[in-house]
């Protein structure tokens, strides 16, 4: 007759865990947030793409660990590439972002406009972001988005234009310098796909392509020209490592933790069954 | 509680290190492989108290918190990336609950309090009470609904909640009693610091301990240093990956399980 203590109490305890979970829930990102920064890396790279209804600026930013926050990334770009931006909310939100949006702490003083975040899909779409710029995680091969605009969900906010890493950070055929060749070919005869959303809107930012000229653009490490030439950007970006490890399957690591895993969870039940018997016959 | 355990404060450095490792990565591998450790620990060392079934109750909460944050996602944009981040962070929290219930089956809070230093004791006593009271609170009840079975006591629904809370609460205030009885006689609370069958730092304990700090400092080298991933990306998602000198990380945290316990 389990059933009078049993479901009686499960309740309480249960409501109890889900208090304690919310509240865990609530102060992991907080904590967690804050990426350290440490020596930067010729290793991996994010795409930041951002859109403020008057054109778009792309970044192909190097990451400084594997993966970093949302809110990181803009900083990132910030020191590598000299984008403008502004945080409310204690640095946890997204107010301005080159020169767009509104001042001081308060992000939604411009509402109904607002900094949308969007995650790259790894195809060109996008997807609305379900969690704030501090506890997103962006890693190598990785895209963000920000769009200005009104829509309180994915459904209704403006998207970004379609773009993935290979579009913004545009490898050179430079195969020695690159650690996989063949997706950094393919990625090399891209740079003009960039174009199409810079031409298609009016150029707004100080660096924004076509106003700079091509060396610093260069030096910037902005991924996307508007010259049909694309190839300046290429020297700086080489060393990026161009393909989204989306397709890469798992590695041997995984497996050796398979049989670890195995190892351990076999191992103690075998405990079990022994101790239970030496309790039962003891 | 007769049966010597460990030195409880290897206890607490195994469980804050495997902690702290669930702490600082999303990546399953590592998060699942945490549980795995966590069961092969408490197989080796469960105490024969009733408090050791907290460890089920623990386990249940787990997968509560993993359910309950994936459902999360529901309220927001659903797609793969979304749901995976919202799992994975359930995961990690899972993860934490089940190296607690394996903490709380492992050792005697009450062992805790004998260790504090003196002017620590309060405040140790007051947190061994607030550690144990989920594993003492199922004791309780289990205590009481046999009682109940036994008298042919059948209330079923929200009525038979009184009915369990009282003698439950009635028993929690004895045992209450009880043990501040039992520390007043050997010298607790008088300002004399008790040497009542101190507990040794023995070999095995410092086997728990040791592997445990060694395997907390890695994660933390990788954590700063950032030469390993430890939150796969979601978006989009990629197979998440095992650095072999992280996963020898949580082997060590398994080094409990290995440690004979001491028997009576």
């Amino acid at each position: 007759m389990p059933t009078v203590a049993t479901t009686v109490l499960r309740r309480p305890v249960a409501a109890a865990l889900v208090v304690v979970a919310a509240m865990i829930l609530v102060t992991l990102p907080a904590v967690t947030g804050a990426a350290p920064a440490c020596a930067a890396t010729a290793g991996p790279h994010a795409a930041l793409v951002i859109d403020t209804g008057a054109g778009v600026r792309s970044f192909c930013v190097a990451l400084d660990t594997p993966s970093v926050s949302g809110i990181h990334l803009i900083e990132l770009a910030g020191a590598q590439d000299r984008l403008s931006y502004g945080f409310g909310s204690g640095g946890q939100a997204v107010c301005r972002l080159a020169g767009v949006g509104p001042q001081g702490d308060d992000c939604f003083a411009d509402y109904p406009q607002y900094w949308g975040y969007w995650h790259g899909d790894g195809h060109g779409g996008w997807t609305w972001s379900s969690t704030g710029a501090a506890s997103a995680r962006v890693g190598d091969g990785a895209s963000d988005g920000w769009v200005w605009g009104s829509g309180d969900s994915g459904a209704t906010h403006p998207k970004p234009p379609p773009s993935t890493i290979a579009d913004v950070c545009v490898t050179a055929a430079a195969p020695a310098a690159s650690p996989s060749p063949p997706r950094a070919t393919p990625a090399a005869a891209v740079p003009s796909s960039g174009a199409r959303f810079s031409a298609s809107r009016a150029p707004t930012g100080p660096s924004d392509p076509g106003t700079t000229p091509s060396a610093k653009r260069s030096k910037e490490g902005i991924g996307k020209t508007s010259a049909p030439g694309g190839p300046p950007t290429a020297g700086a970006l080489a060393a990026a490592p161009g393909p989204p490890p989306a397709s890469a399957g798992p590695g041997p690591g995984l497996l050796v933790a398979l049989v670890l895993g195995a190892a351990l969870a076999g191992g103690g039940w075998l405990r079990m069954r022994t101790s239970r018997r030496r309790r039962s016959s003891g | 509680m007769d049966r010597p355990t460990l030195h409880p404060m290897a206890w607490i450095v195994w469980a804050s290190s495997a902690g702290f490792v669930a702490f600082v990565t999303t990546d399953p591998v590592y998060l699942f492989l945490l549980w795995a450790v966590s069961w092969f620990v408490y197989a080796g060392h469960r105490v024969d108290a009733e408090h050791a079934r907290s460890f089920r109750l623990f386990l249940t909460g787990a997968v509560v918190a993993v359910t309950l944050r994936t459902g999360l996602v529901f309220f927001g944009t659903v797609s793969a990336a979304n749901t995976t981040f919202s799992f994975l962070e359930g995961l990690r929290l899972g993860t934490i609950l089940v190296i607690f219930g394996t903490f709380n089956a492992v050792t005697d809070p009450f062992g805790l309090v004998r260790m504090a230093p003196r002017h620590f004791h309060e405040p140790a006593l007051a947190a061994a009470l607030a550690l144990s009271i989920a594993p003492r609170t199922v004791a309780g009840v289990g205590r009481v609904r046999d009682a109940q079975r036994m008298r042919g006591i059948r209330i079923h629904g929200a009525r038979a909640l009184p009915a369990l809370a009282v003698p439950v609460l009635e028993r929690g205030m004895e045992e209450a009693h009880t043990l501040a009885e039992s520390m007043d006689a050997r010298g607790h609370g008088a300002g004399r610091r008790s040497r009542y069958r101190p507990q040794p730092w023995t070999g095995a304990a410092i086997l728990i301990a040791v592997p445990a700090i060694a395997a907390a400092a890695t994660f933390l080298a990788a954590s700063v240093g950032g030469w390993a991933v430890l939150h796969p990306q979601t978006s989009p998602m990629v197979w998440p990956e095992a650095d072999p000198l992280l996963l020898a990380a949580i082997g060590l945290l398994a080094v409990p399980g290995l440690v004979g316990r001491p028997e009576r």
